[in-house]
């Protein structure tokens, strides 16, 4: 998994300082939020899908594998709102689905900003650590050390659920199956393997906090950092990418549109 | 601890002891036993510590390290107390060696001296007296819930951020303390994920000594480590425990025997039986470190005979032991029964690489195979082949079965062979200790009703169809079901929950889930691992009892003792291969010792 | 030890770190089962139109269970938003919304339990949590999916399942959980000790 997120080059955006990405990209998702006309949300998602491969610095495979997931976030977000949205022009319509012009281009454009959304965060996890992260909110942004310190231990402890989880099936299969019905086995599923899984977490997060507090960790005093976390001129930098792309896709939805419809709300 | 205020309390008589003072009390050495009333207080670092007259421990001007006095304990929902009026001392520079039977208290007792309890975890507890050293490093026994954070040098760093060191010391600092515990990364950039389980525990040695603590408290530190990590960690120790307090609880105690200046040795119920030099507890109290669990330098000699291969079986205490004669017809007349287990050139595969290869070996009825080998050497994977849960090529026959394909194969193996994983936890699927092993019984019952069908369901453990036992049918499993728990020690705690059971009993009962329908192979993945030596005899007693009656047991074990004196093969497994799969010359069948029943 | 009683009482008012923690994992686990479970119920084929809102109370899960374990305030928005950390960081495709989602979810979850004071830790009152966040999942879906330009009577079906889907996932499934988790003794050590623990030092 760790290997899996490791970068194969550094770009501008890994250098910039992760509390202000983080609230660069919390911006850039706001803009994104409030584009409702189709050109623009297209071009975002063009331009952020670019950007994604070109800034990412990993392999184009990787990337692709990881965007894989887009398709799925694209049909989740435009599917209903093709099939059952609301709309005066209708194309066809067939029991309660009714498919019309505004409800099938609403759609479409709800697909594409779940793409913008989809690349804008993808970019942001690729380009930053976890470590850097928590340390950046936590000198940049006071976040209390109790919480930035448990997260990342949780990702320490993700692959050792994930272990447990293969062991837990393992043990089931040797178990066999018991008694019950089909249905009913699938509803008692998350038990079977919540419970183990949850006791052994439990425990083990309880025990990694006493050794933690031994080690001295106190919330309230003062601490210092093993890493600096710096604003420094990439961070001018990603600032300037972000904005360029975002002004950019803006500027060719106006120059250069392809839809050519107005806002996407029936009620704005 | 701001608002801490030291309020005068109401007057209390320390309580006699629970147990009656018998002739034992009379060979207690050391132990303080505080009587009178007393104002009760508790003394933290940093607090002042008030003056009073009249106390009798003050006869010794020096502080202690640590203290308890008068310490009552009590977990919630515990019905009793456990400490009541506990009063221990330890002098600057001290090396204590806390010594008891499990679940006596010891590593709760270090928690508490550690300053753990009940600043971290709640416990109700008071004290007369209660100090706890003024900087304390402490190192657990779990390698894997000590580390909050993914690299080497950020988990130290951690430590020294917590102390507010400047960044620009770090470094230098965290090197240091890699060196002294003999961990020598040229990089310390390093996943701790990729760290063997004995270095983990050295990080952890480590991070405590960044504290620079006046006082180490060590917690079974190599409880769950092989042989050599056990060695190394405690080579750590020593080198870095010189002109500091250490306070150990283990359960193995040769690697710590020779240089600890003071042994405590507690009982079942929480009380200090004895306190005294290491030679004159192993004087006085074998019998008591034995019936305790206890792995000192010759337990294995005292359960089994100085001899090996079985012959000293006969020089086994027979107070101990009950034994008795279960020797099957078959191998009476020789060896000439079929094997319970065959393979040829047989291949566990994993991601699509081979991690398992056996040329040909067999297990016949009445082995007790100790599979050997190193870490990460690919005898888990073996097991998993076995079970069908991992892909496989190649020959292996149960009996006279050679199933082929994917389900047949795990239906067949399911049918043969008992398997036991490492944490039982995980193979527990009721609620209740009597129905993990009714529940095996149904599933056979259910498996000879409706043979057949597969599903991505079945796949998961889960059931694929409802079948209603008749009334006579769950009646005859509960009755087995109670006889099997019986027979492993366990018919005590049917109604509880199995996840409340200790460490030892939650192995037998799996292994009691396991057996219960008669598969003639067992399987377990490292079976005495972390357990005190009473458990693993008891578990190892077992085993003889099956394999006397006919079955025969395959265990990835590093207890060389187990290869030695138990094993009738030998098969190392190394690189992915097992290289060799000798016989011992110990005979398949033997008379059986009945376990005497791990704790009660 | 009065003394010690108040010491160790004043320190646990607020959320601890050994509480954070355990709302994190509480979390992280019950994502790793519901990604196991989705899959399986997606190949067992249990899908009609809009199903998937029924399993939606799954992301609320955590918030409730872990407010029925540790019955502080605070544990429902934090392990709302650890499951949304653990998502985004391991590469889910919807990116930073997860984050904005499990804050109002959060919320949402949270304003339920202090509305019962934190002193309620019954099945009832985590299904209304439940219900309570899918209500604040409803208000960010009409910012991030036009969710009111569906046809009615589907905006009204779809939420309905949700809401059932959560009240009884978030609040008797994860109720049953935490029994369950007790009957193990798991929970014992999470929640603050009772006064006549102490009491009982005296006997």
């Amino acid at each position: 998994m760790k290997r899996f997120f490791e970068p194969s080059r550094r770009t501008w955006l890994h250098r910039a300082n992760p509390a202000v990405k983080l609230a660069l990209f919390v911006l850039l998702f706001v803009v994104t939020m409030l584009t409702h006309r189709i050109d623009a949300s297209f071009y975002l998602a063009c331009v952020f899908l670019l950007l994604l491969f070109a800034a990412s610095g990993y392999p184009i495979w990787k990337t692709a594998l990881l965007a894989s997931g887009f398709a799925l976030a694209f049909a989740s977000a435009s599917l209903t709102m093709i099939l059952f949205g609301k709309g005066s022009e209708i194309w066809w319509s067939f029991g309660p689905v009714a498919i019309s012009k505004e409800s099938f281009y609403r759609g479409l454009h709800l697909g594409f900003r779940s793409i913008a959304f989809g690349c804008q965060g993808l970019l942001f996890v690729l380009t930053t650590s976890s470590t850097g992260l928590f340390y950046a909110l936590m000198q940049r942004l006071k976040l209390s050390p109790k919480y930035a310190y448990s997260f990342m231990a949780s990702l320490r402890l993700m692959p050792m659920a994930l272990e447990e989880l293969r062991i837990r099936r393992d043990a089931l299969a040797v178990r066999g199956s018991g008694s019950g019905s089909r249905a009913g086995a699938l509803l008692r599923l998350p038990e079977r393997y919540a419970l183990p899984l949850l006791a052994q977490s439990i425990r083990r997060a309880q025990r990694t906090a006493a050794a933690m507090e031994v080690k001295r960790f106190d919330a309230g005093s003062r601490r210092t950092y093993y890493y600096s976390s710096p604003v420094t001129r990439s961070d001018a930098a990603a600032l300037l990418l972000l904005a360029g792309a975002t002004a950019a896709a803006l500027l060719l939805a106006q120059a250069l549109p392809v839809f050519n419809l107005g806002d996407m709300r029936m009620v704005p | 601890m701001e608002n801490r205020k030291v309020e005068p309390l109401r007057e209390r008589r320390a309580e006699a002891r629970p147990h009656k003072p018998d002739g034992e009390s009379a060979e207690r050495e050391n132990v303080q036993l505080q009587l009178g009333p007393l104002e009760e207080r508790v003394s933290m670092p940093g607090a002042a510590e008030p003056d009073g007259a009249g106390r009798p421990t003050r006869e010794e001007s020096e502080e202690p390290a640590a203290e308890a006095a008068g310490l009552r304990l009590k977990f919630p929902g515990a019905p009793d107390l456990l400490f009541r009026d506990l009063s221990l001392k330890i002098r600057r520079g001290e090396k204590v060696l806390l010594l008891g039977p499990s679940g006596c208290g010891k590593s709760t007792l270090l928690q508490v001296l550690g300053g753990i309890i009940p600043r971290v975890t709640e416990v109700p507890l008071k004290a007369e007296r209660l100090k706890v050293p003024e900087s304390a490093g402490i190192v657990f026994q779990d390698p894997d819930t000590q580390f909050c954070m993914p690299y080497v040098d950020e988990e130290l760093a951690f430590v020294l951020e917590n102390l507010a060191v400047p960044r620009e010391e770090m470094m230098p600092r965290i090197e240091a303390a890699l060196l002294q515990v003999g961990l020598n990364l040229p990089d310390p950039h390093v996943p701790i994920g990729s760290l063997s389980q004995g270095m983990k525990q050295r990080l952890a040695l480590a991070s405590a000594l960044l504290l620079e603590p006046d006082t180490l408290l060590l917690d079974e530190p190599s409880a769950l480590l092989d042989p050599e990590g056990r060695r190394t960690i405690w080579e750590a120790v020593r080198r870095v425990c010189e002109r500091r307090t250490v306070i150990i609880v283990e359960h193995r105690i040769e690697e710590v025997l020779d240089w600890v200046d003071r042994v405590v040795l507690f009982r079942d119920d929480g009380s200090i039986m004895a306190d005294g030099s290491a030679a004159a507890i192993f004087g006085r109290y074998r019998a008591e470190l034995r019936q305790y669990g206890i792995w000192y330098p010759e337990a294995w000699d005292d359960a089994y005979g100085r001899g090996i291969s079985g012959k000293g079986l006969d020089g086994a205490a027979p107070e101990q032991r009950i034994t008795a004669r279960a020797v099957l017809p078959a191998q009476e007349s020789g060896e000439v029964s079929e094997p319970l287990l065959r393979l040829e050139n047989f291949r566990v595969l994993r991601g699509g690489k081979v991690v398992c290869a056996v040329e040909s070996a067999a297990v016949m009825p009445g082995d007790l195979i100790a599979l050997t080998g190193p870490n990460g050497a690919g005898k888990s994977s073996l097991l998993l082949g076995l079970m069908g849960l991992l892909p496989r090529e190649g020959e292996c026959r149960y009996g006279a079965d050679a199933p082929v394909g994917r389900r047949e194969v795990r239906e067949t193996a399911a049918k043969r062979a008992a398997f036991v994983f490492q944490n039982p936890e995980f193979q527990f699927v009721t609620n209740r200790v009597l129905d993990e092993v009714a529940f095996t019984l149904r599933g056979e019952a259910e498996a000879a009703r409706n043979a057949g069908r597969r599903s991505v369901l079945a796949r998961l453990g889960l059931p694929r169809r409802r079948t209603k036992p008749g009334s006579g049918a769950e009646a005859g499993i509960a009755l087995r079901a109670d006889e099997c728990l019986n027979r492993f020690g366990l018919g005590d705690y049917a109604d509880r929950h199995p996840y409340l059971l200790s460490l030892g009993q939650k192995r037998r009962l799996s292994v009691a889930s396991a057996v219960v329908s008669d598969k003639p192979l067992l399987l377990l993945d490292e079976p005495t691992f972390g357990q005190d030596a009473r458990n693993a005899f008891a578990m190892l007693d077992l085993c003889e009892e099956l394999r006397a009656s006919g079955h025969a047991v395959l265990m990835i074990t590093h207890e060389n003792e187990i290869a030695e004196r138990l094993a009738t093969q030998v098969w190392r497994v190394e690189g992915g291969r097992l290289v060799s799969a000798e016989s011992t010359g110990r005979p398949r069948a033997s008379r059986v010792r009945l376990a005497e029943g791990g704790e009660a | 030890m009065s003394t010690q009683v108040s010491g160790a009482a004043s320190r646990r008012r607020g959320l601890t770190l050994t509480d954070v923690l355990v709302t994190v994992v509480v979390s992280l686990v019950l994502g790793v089962v519901y990604h196991l479970w989705a899959s399986v119920s997606s190949v067992a084929g249990l899908l009609f139109v809009q199903s998937d809102e029924l399993v939606y109370g799954m992301w609320f899960a955590a918030s409730t269970l872990a407010f029925l374990l540790i019955r502080k305030p605070g544990v429902a928005l934090v392990a709302e938003i650890a499951a949304a950390h653990l998502e985004i960081a391991f590469g889910s495709a919807y990116g930073i919304q997860l984050l904005l989602y499990s804050v109002v979810q959060g919320l949402a979850a949270e304003l339920v339990f202090a509305a019962f004071r934190y002193r309620k830790a019954n099945a009832f009152v985590a299904g209304l949590a439940g219900i309570a966040a899918a209500a604040a999942s409803l208000l960010a879906d009409i910012y991030y999916g036009y969710v009111t330009e569906y046809a009615t009577w589907l905006l009204v079906y779809k939420y309905s399942l949700r809401a059932i889907g959560s009240f009884v996932i978030a609040g008797y499934l994860m109720y049953g959980l935490a029994k369950l988790l007790e009957k193990a003794g798991v929970t014992q050590s999470l929640r603050p000790v009772d006064r006549k623990e102490y009491d009982a030092l005296d006997g």
